[in-house]
């Protein structure tokens, strides 16, 4: 009898075990929705696939204005030559926006949760035909500022200058029919004499028009460089707000960070009031904000650390050996590096809350490995006063995984008549008190409002008047 | 007994920068991996002092043996043996200094690759020795043999940010550490030197002069100038020495900094010109620095138990 009272709950907690934890610890809840850059006003996003000291890098256009008026002049390490140019597709930013995107994932909804988003696997090559002009070189005595180099690359008109002085270089581009703006001839300074060279972009209106294209395609250049860096100095120009920046870094090795700006992690894997699935989006600003104050704003953020291989769960499937070519990873072809099959280890932090009653509907996720392409998402929110320096990054041999992720966690709504079930609907209101409490402290909310808000969605829940007297002094 | 070697105050310095950075900083730090460093530093050290110091006692009984009294001997044996157990107590001190700066600059994948950086960091001490001087700074020998012999081991420049109260820290507990050591001027020669040819660099470039604070406020940078090119027992011992010396190291890091773009040119300057000190030493005659002032035999960082203390330091 006594060795039967011993082994009931040792048995339970086997089947516990057995029941629950798998299923807890393999997947990451369901993926529901993302907080993706489309959330942003003015998000510049840009790809770096880097290798060694080589560099491709993807700029994505969010260009508002007419498209007669775009022009880019962007600081580059190296003279550029044609074949080092061309244009990419942006669905490929998307992808890659997608696949990293902050998540919301939730566990045992009653109804099944939206099916993952199946990618059509279409990938528009556009091998970029690069109609070559008659690639010049002259030099400018009186402005100092050199042509290296004179292309266009379909719809887009490309000088690759070098400049001895700024003045020069600003004369030069405003007598080229390019808008500078005011103050741009001090910011050009530095990298002049840092040897940098200027790669200038321009529509060429003709062939945007016979292209049909809506949308400026975003440009990727290629070059070898012991430089890994990204200027934002010249951005910050005309910004008379906060700007945000997504890289999405890509490399061989693992995690990459920012050498001369802390680079921390966004606060993820916690559990969250329900009602947020229809506000994700609302959500996942309110946390950027809140933590970017918290840490002083002098940041960046990673917010997703990945082997290219897999997901879970997954905001987007993982892009093809095309797609990440065509962001720009080049060394997939050096080695079969690809080894499907090997399955690595998923090292993200099981949910807190352990499953009770509901067991999870098993869906598929691709199945891990290691690819040899590992992301980094990296979002800086910067202004002038904060991000003095331009960015430079660092590759790191950190392969561990690391996403924004936020839990979902409804509650079993069925009638209960056992004991454990008693009791596990009085731990209910503990659990959805401490889900506010999170809430709050991330986003910096009003606790009352969100226990009105939980109200809503799950009822009717009691709070000790302690609790109240807590929340008015903002004890949360 | 504690907080009479001046190393205690470092160990205390070091373990509070741990405890700081694990508490506000978003650090991929694994308690793990800390816990490897200081035990195979430990062990390391250990080991090799021991090794080291029965192969110099065997020697000396080799040497001594058919001219001693058997008497005389034993009492040479004893006054070793107690010698060597002094070393061991302090040399262990500088073997926990030494992880624990490995612990807050150097991160790696795996466990190996931390035996390797503690391993080689304790044994650089012992290998290159120029007379009775190890020259490598423990510290940093590790840090470089873990990048340059593993492919997973990094190091985070921009892990402290560049906020003010960090340097106050850095700066009010490293002058305090500096003061008692009267090592003050390394400090100051490597950051008085490297500030100007920043400075002048920024005025060149046309930079404004925010962009110049940020990179001279990195508390990775601080850290380095105050907590590791000041370890007094592998710098050169006369002051002109030294002050030649950091700006050698200043120089090289600028250049490596901003011509060679490497984010670790701090290390790789340090390590370069650790043998220079050699150099150093045979034109500036100085004595040599021992931890304890007045204490009869030294610390050592091997087998040297019969050596004389010199100096105090400063003096």
């Amino acid at each position: 009898m006594k060795i039967f009272r011993l082994l009931t709950p040792l048995l339970l907690t086997i089947v516990a075990v057995f029941c629950f934890a798998p299923a807890a610890w393999a997947f990451c809840g369901f993926y529901v929705a993302k907080a993706d850059t489309k959330l942003y006003n003015k998000a510049s996003q840009v790809v770096i696939a880097r290798n060694g000291d080589r560099t491709v890098l993807t700029m994505a256009n969010d260009y508002q204005g007419e498209v007669k008026d775009f022009a880019i002049v962007v600081p580059v390490p190296t003279v550029l030559q044609k074949d080092q140019v061309r244009v990419t597709e942006p669905t490929i930013i998307e992808r890659l926006d997608a696949f990293s995107a902050p998540r919301l994932v939730e566990y045992f909804d009653p109804n099944p949760c939206p099916p993952l988003p199946i990618f059509s696997g279409i990938v528009n090559s556009s091998e970029g035909v690069i109609n070559i002009d008659e690639s010049e070189t002259f030099t400018n005595p009186d402005l100092g500022v050199t042509v290296e180099a004179s292309f266009n690359v379909d719809e887009y008109d490309i000088v690759i200058l070098s400049a001895k002085e700024s003045g020069g270089l600003e004369t030069w581009l405003t007598q080229n029919g390019y808008k500078i703006p005011q103050g741009a001839k001090q910011l050009l300074q530095p990298y002049i004499r840092s040897s940098m060279k200027f790669f200038v972009a321009k529509v060429n209106l003709d062939k945007f028009e016979e292209s049909g294209y809506q949308l400026l395609r975003p440009l990727q250049i290629s070059y070898q460089s012991p430089k890994f860096m990204l200027p934002i100095r010249l951005g910050m120009i005309n910004a008379k707000t906060e700007q945000d920046l997504i890289v999405y870094i890509l490399s061989p090795q693992g995690e990459a960070q920012l050498t001369n700006y802390r680079t921390v992690k966004i606060p993820s894997n916690v559990n969250l009031p329900v009602f947020i699935k229809n506000e994700f989006g609302e959500f996942y600003k309110s946390l950027f904000q809140t933590a970017y104050t918290k840490e002083g704003k002098r940041v960046g953020f990673l917010e997703y650390a990945w082997d290219m291989g897999s997901c879970d769960p997954c905001a987007a499937n993982p892009l093809t050996q095309e797609e990440l070519k065509e962001a720009g990873v080049f060394w997939l072809n050096d080695n079969s590096l690809s080894k499907r099959g090997k399955v690595i280890p998923i090292k993200v932090i099981p949910s807190t809350v352990i499953p009770i009653t509901v067991t999870p509907i098993p869906r598929f996720a691709p199945r891990a490995f290691n690819s040899n392409v590992f992301i980094s998402r990296l979002h800086v929110r910067y202004t002038r006063d904060t991000f003095p320096e331009d960015l430079t990054f660092l590759q790191t041999a950190n392969r561990e995984l690391f996403q924004g992720r936020y839990i979902l966690q409804y509650p079993f709504e069925g009638e209960v008549k056992c004991e454990a079930g008693k009791e596990y609907k009085r731990s209910l209101p503990k659990r959805f008190e401490q889900e506010a409490q999170t809430l709050a402290r991330l986003t910096n909310g009003n606790i009352q409002d969100i226990r009105n808000k939980m109200k809503l969605s799950v009822g009717n829940l009691t709070y000790s008047w302690l609790e109240n007297v807590q929340s008015w002094f903002g004890f949360d | 007994m504690l907080f009479k070697d001046i190393r205690d105050y470092q160990i205390s310095f070091l373990g509070l920068f741990l405890v700081v950075g694990i508490s506000t900083r978003d650090w991929t730090l694994r308690p793990d991996l800390i816990g490897v460093l200081i035990a195979t530093c430990l062990i390391t050290q250990s080991v090799l002092s021991f090794v080291i110091s029965h192969w110099s006692l065997a020697n000396n009984i080799d040497a001594s043996g058919a001219s001693c009294r058997v008497g005389q001997m034993t009492n040479n044996i004893d006054a070793s043996a107690a010698s060597r157990r002094v070393g061991q107590v302090t040399n262990l001190r500088s073997a926990l200094i030494t992880s624990l700066g490995l612990s807050l600059l150097l991160r790696a994948d795996h466990w190996t690759t931390m035996v390797l950086a503690a391993t080689s960091a304790i044994a650089s001490k012992f290998l290159f020795k120029f007379g009775d001087k190890h020259f490598f700074n423990p510290g940093n020998f590790g840090i470089i043999s873990a990048l340059v012999l593993t492919s997973d081991a990094w190091v985070s420049p921009g892990q402290w940010g560049e906020e003010w109260w960090y340097a106050l820290l850095f700066v009010g507990t490293g002058g305090m550490t500096l003061q008692r050591i009267g090592r003050w001027d390394t400090t100051a020669a490597f950051l008085g030197s490297y500030s100007l040819l920043e400075a002048i660099r920024n005025l060149w470039l046309g930079w404004t002069w925010d962009v110049y604070w940020h990179r001279l406020m990195s508390g990775s940078l601080l850290l380095f100038a105050l907590f590791m090119i000041t370890d007094p027992r592998s710098i050169p011992n006369s002051r002109i020495g030294r002050v030649i010396w950091a700006v050698c190291i200043a120089g090289l890091t600028f250049i490596l900094r901003n011509y060679f773009f490497i984010p670790t040119a701090v290390f790789w300057a340090l390590f370069i010109l650790a043998p220079l000190s050699i150099l150093i030493d045979i034109l500036w005659l100085a004595p040599r620095f021992s931890w304890q002032k007045g204490n009869e035999g030294d610390e050592g960082d091997k087998g040297d138990e019969g050596e004389l203390l010199l100096s105090t330091p400063n003096s």
